[in-house]
């Protein structure tokens, strides 16, 4: 092979693989990860009606877990629910919906009685955030646990031992984040713009550009 | 010289055109998941013992949820899975397909290897308790529900019809959504072969 075209060949290489390096660090389009498929469930809600993973197709949720006794704050969740809320209007969703699911880890002192009261004491907007569990403790840990891979555990005096985990999962069932208090505090910042990049891949992710989201994918160009 | 060097430049654009196309992200026909984790490794009961999903590493295994009595959406899938095996021909020895009854009151294991078998001689048909059902499915993202009929036993199952799709060393690669070809099967399947 004479010269000038083997440079040619290593120069082609060279641009394309400067092309991917570029991509990659200047990361002109920022996804989050499809990270899992969360678990499907059907659980009682504080107006002991069912309450199905089906039920929140179609739009974002965000899953927090925790029981009505916790100690308030309780590490803050329902404060950074609430801020999320209220601060909603800060995210382009274009009408995608963002519902709110706290699943109680205590489904025996947890009834929807007791969930439905605790709802209105902390003045729950129940029409988009859902308070729920169930008496099947196997399932639940099934849920949480494997499913939704966050730890919780009764002490026996009344308290749990829990990761107070938020997990971002989108309109097809998808887990696209997860908020760890043990290795990142949530906060109401993060998950906000979080919302925003997910509603933006909805939006954008069409025809030639979605190209360009599966390359955002492909090359881990995840939003911090 | 000018033309030699016109030629080149001409070559190189070409080059990247090409290499550009080569390289760009495989359009797939399924949502590609990337799970840092392998899939719950689950063990129910085939006609010939226990099925686990680790027994197929090294293969591609498609997950389908469904039951023997169901009336459309079912064997509309898996008739798309057996012309998407048609289509990529000897490779398809290296995808199983696994049938999960969501109807483990009816679908035993034996009435399940019948059922499958109408399809294609690889696939496999599990089912196991329902506790043992009501876990894989939560774990897989797949919800259930039955519409009771007229008699007990006469009943239809709501159910997720989503096709899943596990590379060779046992994580979730694809998701599938219910309608897929078997053009947009067997094509996926041909890049998850080459990996």
């Amino acid at each position: 092979m004479n010269k000038p075209l083997l440079n040619g060949i290593y120069g082609i290489l060279a641009v394309v693989m400067a092309s991917a390096f570029a991509f990659k660090v200047f990361q002109p389009i920022q996804v989050l990860p499809r990270m899992q498929l969360a678990p499907a469930y059907s659980l009682l809600d504080q107006n002991n009606e069912p309450f199905t993973s089906e039920a929140t197709r179609g739009q974002f949720t965000i899953y927090t877990f925790t029981y009505t006794h916790c100690a308030e704050p309780c590490y803050n969740i329902n404060e950074t629910i609430q801020e999320v809320q209220s601060r909603l209007n800060e995210v382009q969703l274009d009408g995608i919906p963002v519902s709110f699911v706290t699943v109680s880890i205590d489904p025996d002192r947890d009834t929807p009685e007791v969930l439905n009261t605790y709802a209105n004491s902390i003045g729950a907007d129940t029409n988009v955030w859902t308070f729920a569990t169930t008496t099947n403790k196997t399932l639940l840990k099934t849920i949480i646990g494997s499913g939704f891979e966050t730890y919780y555990e009764e002490k026996g005096d009344g308290n749990f031992t829990f990761d107070p985990a938020f997990v971002l999962v989108d309109g097809w069932g998808i887990v696209r984040a997860e908020y760890r208090y043990s290795t990142e505090v949530s906060n109401a910042d993060r998950i906000l713009r979080h919302l925003g990049v997910l509603a933006d891949e909805v939006r954008n992710s069409k025809g030639t550009t979605k190209l360009a989201y599966e390359a955002a994918h492909l090359f881990l160009c995840y939003a911090p | 010289m000018k033309t030699k060097n016109l030629i080149l430049v001409l070559v190189a654009v070409l080059g990247i055109a090409v290499g550009i196309y080569f390289l760009r992200p495989k359009p797939l026909h399924g949502t590609v998941i990337q799970s840092p984790e392998p899939s719950y490794d689950f063990t129910l009961t085939g006609a010939n013992g226990d099925v686990s999903l680790s027994d197929y590493r090294g293969k591609i295994v498609l997950i389908y949820f469904g039951y023997t009595f169901c009336p459309d959406i079912c064997p509309a899938t898996l008739g798309n899975v057996t012309a998407a095996l048609k289509k990529i021909g000897s490779k398809a020895d290296d995808v199983q397909l696994i049938m999960i009854s969501v109807d483990p009151g009816r679908d035993t294991p034996e009435k399940l290897a019948k059922y499958v078998a109408h399809f294609h001689p690889s696939f496999v048909g599990i089912t196991g308790t329902k506790e043992e059902v009501d876990t894989v499915t939560s774990l897989y993202g797949i919800f259930y529900e039955i519409k009771q009929g007229s008699t007990a036993t006469d009943y239809l199952i709501d159910h997720t019809a989503t096709l899943m799709a596990i590379d060779r060393d046992g994580y979730l690669k694809l998701v599938f959504p219910f309608g897929v070809t078997a053009d947009d099967i067997a094509d996926d399947l041909k890049y998850m072969l080459r990996q």
